[in-house]
């Protein structure tokens, strides 16, 4: 288990500040880094990667720093947007080379054990330059596994990938995370985010918006009512019964059904299955339409 | 009494009922926009200097020549002299445009906006290849026209202006021989490569590296030999055609009974070309 | 009329790599969908289209015309917007797409106000004067939108349309193809690997898988609703999950979803019921659909 840890980082260019005053603690499991284009994401991953020294703060895995330390990629895997790989190697010599290369005891069973994990085994011998993007990218996150590191950063991984590959990548972190290993990626394609991992870190313009469960997130922006869809047997006579709820801010009624705005989630979520029992009608949808990920995320980009 | 009325306009999306015009307006229009390009108008100033250097300093050159010879009328240079003289001004402005009009391109990763219109591959590369040709025949040609005009209006009788009518026209199809032969390779090379700097060095390269040859052939103690020597650089080729067409400027260049030859592969060299960049285009657009 | 046809189209490249085989559809105007096709056969299929590359064997057909032989017509309908940076940066998107307004045959004039229009339908207006130089990924993908659009195709040919966009600018993106879609009258074709946005904005869908057509369908044929309800509560799924049990409701767990199998009418009510005594905060009820994923859930990994 190990823990990646931002404290107090800011990172800046001559008068341009990229990432301002952030500290997070990543842990086991795998979170999702999102943010707007030139946020700053990047130079957080390259802080972490050891790439950048920040300007201020200090950027540590498991208490060390990152920064001319390197004796931390031991431990830490790295897939970066724009890296290349030698065309005319073979993905498992590439392997070979990058185990030997981390000094490993059996480069040949790391190799093929990363091999495994990417599901590249049956590709293995054929070079690299006939493979598609989404094969190189399986090669390049195979790359980064095969010193079997605690801690995984990688880049928009899935930039590329068909819908086949993303299912497989995804449940390829989704299952390293749950092993204990400490993962971040970073992804603009945010219900796939959704999928992997609830948990994340949100930059925008180079601070932390927010941390965390997004669900958990949602319920803290108190000054945004919640939202939901409803779709019963008869909306009409619902909506009149929920506009007597205190915590009902708002009913609207069109064809497609009922929009209620609760400004309380607790109490509205309770109190409406008693409503509608009490008053005979039947549910047959309940949606919250901004719950998402996405919702979340527009949420704490425009505030 | 009059009631408020309002109107609200459609500004949405509208449809193009227009005239749609055919393959020779799509030619004619990237043609100017490449000769357009080789002179950097409707670019930024940077990309003027160049090309506007290379056009006043042949300009200058054929004004000062045509002074020259209104004053003295046998001093001077024919009309083929004064393009041989500039051949390798134009070597450099090729080497510098050619790049602009297809390199760019290619780096930029424009073709495939180009290939999914009805202009066809091989027409962007004949209209890239005529714009360049043009270019070089205004370089070589336009100071030609000065020339003649201070010659004109200087002549005494109508004989002299009928024998400078006669000159310049040589002096023209010289031009565009040139043109032909130096646009053409020079295209052909800056095609191969997306980065500006490759081709023009590319470029120079190939009239560069050729001119060693022609000197070896050239001391060699055959006769045909030395008569086949300028054979072997492009520069050299075309003024070996000259010198068949047009006679030696100093009476010692040679090429025996090998005019047409000279000419032939002359020829050949720029169908070459044509042919190699409609190869290379159909490729690139497939790829 | 249909908007493509393909009957058998294969294409090999020197007898080894088959990017196309023998793939048939049939697809109707509106917005489609074209998912899963790996780099060559997406790509090799848009150059058929366009009439770049030959079949090896069997045919297409775009707009009614035969790209093999009226390679020139076809493009003068259809409108291209590439995945890859395609754009000259040292021009603004104004010169720019008016240049290929007139490279698609449009007259000087035309090209002009078509361009700006274009422009301002992307959503570029105030920009439009700025060189490409120094646009953002965003601004970069609606030039090569308008580009698409200036000569009024009848078709666009959208590759990747969201690529490098982040969450806002998909959005945006995404409205404006079904705006396309829809108001303008254009039919569009939309190649994504975004499952998610293929279901959102398109009416119908192409798959292909290492080069064969695994399905071509409606989308809404393809997220009709199960007979499965999903039930969510933000807190106590594991009570609920045990009193739905004791009512003698069949229930399976998914993460934080409880899924249902919907009997009758009654189903709906009884959920309610539990959860009211439970007293539960109940934040999601629906009828499970299908998904677009599906399709691609089961099978083995690519290996092209």
């Amino acid at each position: 288990m190990s823990d990646v840890t931002l404290a107090g980082v800011s990172r800046w260019y001559g008068n341009v500040v990229a990432v301002n005053d952030v500290s997070m603690t990543l842990g086991p499991g795998v979170t999702g880094l999102l943010g707007p284009n030139g946020a700053g994401k990047t130079t957080v991953l390259h802080m972490m990667a050891g790439f950048l020294a920040p300007s201020r703060g200090t950027v540590t895995i498991d208490g060390a720093p990152t920064w001319r330390n390197p004796s931390v990629y031991k431990g830490l895997g790295l897939v970066s947007e724009r890296e290349a790989v030698h065309d005319f190697l073979t993905a498992r010599e590439f392997l070979l080379v990058s185990a030997r290369l981390h000094r490993l005891p059996d480069p040949e069973a790391a190799a093929r054990r990363a091999l495994e994990l990417v599901e590249m085994t049956d590709a293995q011998d054929r070079r690299i330059g006939t493979y598609s993007k989404g094969m190189r990218q399986r090669t390049r996150v195979a790359g980064a596994l095969v010193h079997d590191p605690q801690v995984l950063l990688l880049d928009e991984p899935f930039n590329g990938m068909d819908p086949r590959q993303r299912l497989h990548m995804m449940e390829l972190l989704h299952r390293l995370g749950a092993a204990g290993r400490t993962i971040l990626f970073s992804s603009h394609i945010l219900e796939e985010v959704e999928q992997v991992s609830g948990t994340v870190q949100v930059i925008v313009a180079g601070r932390l918006a927010a941390s965390g469960d997004y669900r958990a997130i949602r319920r803290l922006m108190s000054n945004r009512p919640h939202v939901f869809a409803i779709h019963s047997t008869d909306d009409r006579r619902l909506a009149v019964a929920l506009m007597g709820q205190a915590s009902v801010t708002g009913v609207e009624i069109d064809r497609a059904g009922l929009t209620v705005r609760a400004g309380d989630y607790g109490s509205f979520t309770r109190a409406l299955p008693k409503i509608a029992l009490a008053q005979g009608i039947r549910v047959r949808r309940l949606l919250p339409s901004d719950e998402s990920l996405e919702s979340v995320f527009s949420y704490l980009v425009e505030a | 009494m009059s009631d408020a009325a309002g109107v609200i306009h459609d500004i949405g999306y509208q449809r193009y009922v227009g005239p749609r015009l055919g393959r020779g307006y799509v030619f004619k229009s990237l043609y100017v926009h490449g000769l357009r390009t080789a002179f950097g108008l409707g670019r930024s100033a940077k990309a003027k200097i160049f090309p506007w250097f290379v056009l006043g300093v042949v300009f200058l050159t054929g004004v000062i020549l045509a002074a020259v010879k209104a004053q003295v009328p046998d001093a001077g240079v024919t009309y083929t002299a004064f393009v041989d003289m500039m051949a390798w001004l134009v070597v450099f402005f090729v080497a510098v445009v050619a790049p602009e009009l297809v390199s760019r391109d290619l780096r930029a990763g424009v073709l495939p906006l180009y290939f999914s219109r009805p202009l066809r591959r091989s027409d962007y590369a004949y209209a890239k290849l005529v714009a360049l040709a043009t270019a070089v025949w205004l370089l070589l040609g336009g100071p030609q026209l000065v020339m003649f005009l201070v010659a004109a209006f200087s002549a005494d009788t109508m004989k002299q202006f009928w024998t400078e009518v006669g000159d310049v026209g040589q002096g023209m199809l010289y031009a565009v021989l040139w043109a032909a032969v130096f646009a053409g390779i020079g295209l052909l090379v800056a095609s191969l490569t997306g980065k500006r700097a490759f081709a023009a060095g590319g470029i120079v390269a190939v009239f560069l590296m050729t001119t060693p040859i022609v000197g070896v052939v050239s001391v060699m103690p055959s006769q045909t030999a030395q008569d086949l020597a300028l054979l072997f650089s492009p520069a050299s080729l075309v003024f070996g055609v000259g010198v068949w067409l047009f006679g030696s400027p100093d009476g010692n260049d040679s090429i025996g009974p090998f005019g047409p030859l000279y000419l032939a592969v002359t020829i050949g060299i720029v169908a070459g070309c044509v042919a190699l960049l409609q190869a290379r285009y159909r490729k690139v657009a497939s790829s | 009329m249909t908007l493509i046809a393909t009957e058998s189209l294969t294409k090999t490249y020197g007898g080894r790599v088959t990017a196309l085989s023998d793939l048939t559809v049939s697809v109707d105007p509106g917005i489609v969908g074209l998912v899963g096709a790996n780099g060559a056969g997406k790509s090799t299929l848009i150059k058929i289209l366009l009439g770049l590359l030959a079949p090896t064997s069997g045919r297409a057909r775009v707009l009614d015309l035969d790209p093999t032989v009226d390679a020139a017509a076809v493009r003068a309908r259809v409108g291209y917007m590439p995945e890859h940076e395609s754009l000259s940066p040292d021009l603004s998107a104004a010169e720019f797409v008016t240049h290929l307004g007139r490279m698609s045959g449009l007259p000087r004039t035309a090209a002009r106000e078509r361009a700006s229009e274009a422009l301002r339908h992307v959503g570029l207006y105030e920009e439009r004067y700025r060189q490409i130089g120094g646009y953002s990924t965003g601004m970069k993908q609606r030039v090569k939108l308008a580009q698409a659009l200036v000569h009024d195709p009848d078709l666009l040919l959208l590759d990747e349309p969201t690529n490098g966009l982040d969450p806002a600018g998909r959005d945006a993106m995404l409205a404006l193809i079904h705006r396309i879609g829809n108001e303008f009258g254009i039919s569009v074709v939309v190649c994504s690997h975004l499952l998610g946005e293929v279901e959102r904005i398109c009416d119908s869908l192409i798959a292909i898988d290492g080069g064969r057509l695994l399905r071509s369908d409606n989308i809404s044929a393809m997220t009709t609703v199960t007979d499965v309800l999903a039930v969510e509560v933000s807190e106590g799924t594991d009570l609920l999950a045990a009193r739905l049990d004791l009512l003698g409701l069949s229930v399976r767990r998914d993460g934080r979803l409880l899924l249902v199998p919907l009997e009758d009418d009654a189903t709906y009510d009884r959920i309610l019921a539990a959860v009211a005594e439970l007293d539960l905060p109940l934040h999601r009820l629906d009828q499970r659909r299908h998904r677009v994923a599906e399709l691609f859930a089961t099978r083995e990994v690519t290996h092209v």
